[in-house]
Parts: C-alpha cells; sequence; structure tokens
C-alpha cells in the first residue's frame, strides 16, 4: 500500500491502514494530533511538547502530559494513543527499574530504547499506536534513543512538520541554555498555531547529567494573543501607506 | 491557439444556454467566459472565428458510455458518478509554493521539482508562470492540469484587456478561474493556484483551487511541503520587512520546506511583484545552501567546543 502524505494527513493514514489490517471496526478514525519534539546541543537535551489530547475533532483533554519522565535521567516523549503511551510508559519504567534493582546501574538510553522496542515488537500490526522519544543522559553522554513502533511510518507524522523547520533553522550544538528553551518553546508554539490538533500549553523538560528539570507549563494563549497585538499594531501601519501608485 | 485546433473547434457547432449555477445539474453548462458575447445568440451565428465560442473540452470517452460523437454535444460536463480511468498514484499536491503581501509588494516563490509518486519526474519545473505583467500565478497540483489551467487564463485575461481595454482586476480574475474550474468539481481534476499580483487596489494574493475554495489572504503557501514553509513564514513575516528581508524569508522558507519534505527539492523560484509589475530572481539550486547551512552549523559547534 502506497503512503503520501498529504497535510491533512492523520486520519486518512489511519484509515488506509486500517482497512488492510482491522478485525474490529474502530469507532472514530484515530488522530495522532500532537506536538512533540526533542533536540541535543551542548548543554544536554531540550524535550517539549503541547499539551492537547484531541480525539477526532473533540479535545478531549487541553491539560494532558506527553512528555512522561521514567527515571531520574530519562524521559519519553509519547505520541500516538494517549492510552497506549501511558501503559507502555509505565510497563518501560517497572523494566528499567527492575534492570537497576537487579545490576546496579542503570540501563543506557538506548538500551531502553531497544528493549522498548522488542516488547512492542509483538503489537506489529495492531492497531497499538505508540511513538516514543525517549531522551536521557547516561553515564556521561547523552543519548536521545527513537524506539521504532507497531506502525510503520508513524515518525513522520507525529512529528509535526510546522515545528521542524523552525528546529532546522536554529538548532545547533552550540546553543546556550536559554537559547535552546526559547527554540524549542518558539517551535511549539508555531505549530500550534497552524496545526488544529496541536494547543493549549507547552511542557518543557530540560535533561543534563544531574537529571531532568521541568520548566512550569506555559499557556500559549498568552503568546497567542501578544503576537495578535503585535499585528494588529501592524494592520494600523499598514493602513497608513498610501498606496500611490 | 493550437489549444482550439486540438479540440477541432471548428468542426462542432455551438450550442448555449444561459449559465446559471442552479441549473448546474442540467446537461448543458457553457462554459463562462469573460466574453460577454458568448451569452446571445444572434452574436454566435455571425462569428466565424474563435472569438465569440465559448471553450469546448475534449473529454475522453469513459469506459462505460457510448462513444464521444453519439454524445449530446452540450453535455461535456463531466458526469460525476462515472467509472474514471485507475489512477497511478494518489495525488498529492507535492510541491511548495508560498505566496506573501509586505511593504514592497507581494514575493511567491516555489521549488521546482515534479514528483510522480516516488519518482522525481522532472527535477526544473517552473511553477510559477506570470499571466500578465502584474500577474503572476505559482501553481500546485496536477503538472498537467496546471499548465492547462495557467494557458486557459492567460487566454482570456488577454481576451478581457483586448475588448475593454483595461486590465481585470485580480479579484475578479479568481472570481473568473473558480467559475471556471467549477464544472470540474468533484472530477480528478487537482489544482490549486495562488494569485499573486498587483492592480489599482494594491498587492494581492488569492488561493484558488478546483475544489471551489477562492480566499484572499496576506500569506499562503499551498503543497506537502507547506506546514514547514509556514513555520517559519509565520515566525519571521511582518509587514515592514524589506525588499531583501523579504527575499530571503522566502528563500528560506523554501529551502526549509525542501529539507525537510521528499516531494519538494532541487531549485527555488523567486518572483517579486511591485507596482511596476513582476520581476523574477535567478533560479538558485538548493543544494548549495545546504552545504553551506551545515557548514555553519558544523562552525558554530566547532567553535564551542573550543
Amino acid at each position: 500500500m502506497y503512503f503520501i502524505f498529504e497535510e491533512n494527513g492523520p486520519e486518512s493514514t489511519f484509515e488506509t491502514y486500517n482497512i488492510k489490517h482491522s478485525s474490529v471496526p474502530l469507532p472514530f478514525p484515530m488522530a495522532h494530533g500532537t506536538t512533540t519534539l526533542a533536540f541535543m546541543f551542548q548543554g544536554g537535551v531540550m524535550a517539549a511538547a503541547d499539551t492537547r489530547s484531541s480525539c477526532s475533532g473533540l479535545v478531549a483533554c487541553p491539560a494532558s502530559q506527553k512528555i512522561l519522565p521514567i527515571h531520574s535521567h530519562l524521559v519519553g516523549l509519547t505520541s500516538g494513543t494517549s492510552a497506549d503511551c501511558a501503559l507502555w510508559k509505565r510497563i518501560l519504567a517497572r523494566e528499567l527499574r527492575l534492570y537497576q534493582l537487579r545490576h546496579g546501574r542503570r540501563l543506557s538510553t538506548s538500551g531502553a530504547a531497544k528493549l522498548l522496542s522488542h516488547m512492542l515488537h509483538p503489537f506489529k500490526g495492531t492497531e497499538l499506536c505508540v511513538a516514543a522519544t525517549l531522551c536521557g543522559w547516561d553515564g556521561g553522554e547523552t543519548g536521545p534513543g527513537n524506539s521504532t513502533n507497531a506502525k510503520v511510518s508513524l515518525a513522520k507524522d507525529e512529528r509535526s512538520p510546522y515545528a521542524y523547520s523552525i528546529l532546522d533553522q536554529g538548532v545547533h550544538w552550540g546553543l546556550t541554555v536559554d537559547e535552546a528553551k526559547s527554540i524549542a518553546r518558539e517551535a511549539v508554539y508555531r505549530a500550534t498555531y497552524r496545526d488544529a490538533y496541536s494547543g493549549n500549553c507547552v511542557d518543557m523538560y530540560h535533561i543534563t547529567s544531574k537529571g531532568w528539570t521541568r520548566r512550569n507549563r506555559e499557556d500559549l494563549k498568552e503568546e497567542y494573543y501578544r503576537e495578535k497585538e503585535r499585528r494588529k499594531h501592524e494592520k494600523t501601519e499598514r493602513r497608513d501607506v498610501a498606496f500611490s501608485d | 491557439m493550437a489549444l482550439e485546433d486540438v479540440c477541432s473547434f471548428k468542426e462542432r457547432p455551438v450550442q448555449h444556454k444561459w449559465f446559471s449555477f442552479s441549473s448546474l445539474g442540467d446537461a448543458a453548462i457553457p462554459f463562462p467566459t469573460s466574453d460577454c458575447y458568448n451569452l446571445r445568440y444572434s452574436r454566435l451565428e455571425t462569428s466565424e472565428n474563435n472569438c465569440g465560442v465559448p471553450l469546448h473540452f475534449f473529454i475522453p470517452p469513459l469506459p462505460h458510455s457510448s462513444s464521444f460523437i453519439n454524445r449530446p454535444l452540450s453535455s461535456f460536463c463531466p458526469p460525476k458518478n462515472s467509472m474514471t480511468v485507475q489512477k497511478p498514484f494518489r495525488l498529492a499536491h507535492g510541491t511548495t509554493t508560498l505566496g506573501f503581501i509586505f511593504q514592497g509588494g507581494v514575493i511567491a516563490a516555489a521549488d521546482t521539482r515534479a514528483s510522480a509518486g516516488g519518482l522525481v519526474a522532472c527535477p526544473a519545473v517552473h511553477k510559477i508562470t506570470p499571466i500578465h505583467s502584474h500577474l503572476v500565478v505559482t501553481s500546485s497540483g496536477s503538472g498537467a492540469d496546471c499548465m492547462l489551467w495557467e494557458r486557459i487564463l492567460i487566454r482570456e485575461i488577454r481576451l478581457y484587456q483586448l475588448r475593454h481595454g483595461h486590465r481585470l482586476s485580480i479579484r475578479a480574475t479568481a472570481k473568473l478561474l473558480s467559475s471556471m474550474l467549477h464544472p470540474f468539481k468533484g472530477t480528478e481534476m487537482c489544482v490549486a493556484l495562488t494569485l499573486c499580483g498587483w492592480d489599482k487596489s494594491g498587492p494581492k494574493l488569492i488561493y484558488v483551487c478546483s475544489d471551489g475554495a477562492r480566499l484572499q489572504g496576506d500569506v499562503f503557501s499551498v503543497g506537502s511541503g507547506s506546514p514547514y514553509a509556514y513555520g517559519v513564514l509565520d515566525r519571521e513575516l511582518r509587514w515592514s520587512l524589506s525588499k531583501g528581508e523579504a527575499i530571503s524569508l522566502a528563500r528560506e522558507a523554501v529551502f526549509r520546506a525542501t529539507h525537510r519534505d521528499a516531494y519538494s527539492g532541487n531549485n527555488v523560484d523567486l518572483f517579486h511583484i511591485t507596482a511596476q509589475g513582476w520581476s523574477q530572481r535567478k533560479r538558485e539550486d538548493l543544494k548549495e545552501e545546504y552545504y553551506r547551512d551545515k557548514e555553519k552549523k558544523g562552525k558554530k559547534k566547532n567553535d564551542k567546543l573550543k
């Protein structure tokens, strides 16, 4: 089956997938509405996400948590079905804790990613929908891990394209922590501005060798109104300019 | 126009009915053109050349219906429930085009990749076409359909100008285009055009698509790469940009989109429209920009590590 991602993609891709594989008809086409992002820089790993849980057009929860801490040095960004993500995050946390107790050291981020991937493998081809990005700091080095999931091309449509272009523009290794924070925030804000399925607030986590720190959840509504004021001001400027030609 | 010869205009008798949207379900729907001569029967008998004749389209015979020649000539509106030829791949607007208005006029930018499924059919396509000296149109959707409709639009605008002595406004052009596309709504025709121009009322940017949408705005980006372009544009677009800043913003937006979107790429075309007309910037290969960007990031990494 040939997948071409259109700009109004999410439901349609899931539907085509479903036609091939589903046994139980879904009550509604599941839409994967979210914006999550993470990047590495010299000061550690920065992870940010919006907080809107959508359910085919309805905002099911405006204050959900998409960045779930797994242990002191590892957080997981989740997108896909919130229920599946919450479950698998708990399962992963349990497995990692057991590993730590048995072996006396924490599992590395890439190890955790491999573990999650293998745990999800039996569900490949089912309607399970989990796309997780693990961001962590192991030992002396950062290691954001990416797990592969039941749904083949998940990585592409979960990560918001609106955020990608801003990250591409601004992210480089040498960012300071404040610059990184502001880029992450801007990227999530721009995605929520254009994407109907992302919105409400932005969560930010910063992972360093000392563990993760969480920034206060910020409501993007304020930012939106600030920008609207600015544009309104511009519009009045614009009306003053005479089109004399 | 060569198109008319291909469509064998002169061989067919002409039929007309008053065009009204309410009668769209009926058989005969002549093409509305800017040509008001069409609407009067008396004129038609005397017209020798094609100047009085509305555009007819050759619609290839459909598998289940009788041959085209036997079909009543007035019903050239493609029947909506007919079986059509299997598409080789799903049409997605695999492109990045954008346009925005700022204090110095209108900027229109687009990539140059034409894709067919997963193949790059042509790496050097013109997605921005000038219609007249103060109007360009960026196209996305099916390449063939867009090329055809651009030519038709050029023809109609030119005819209007010759008959009435003044250029049609951009809003009227958009309306004309939209009503010409309307009979094909629901068929597989896939055309999404952004008219970028300057007329008596200043700079204008109007998006017209074959689904029937006709939207005027300050910034539009169309195609599979549009979300990527929107991110960059939303961030930095201001009314008060200088010309150089606007050009580099448009270029950056297309570059970021081509970087992430598989169906956009190769070069970037840029047009700047002012009250004096349009001017085209030299086509630029984004490969160079990619390497420059990579080097810049690598340099920053080295600087910080020192």
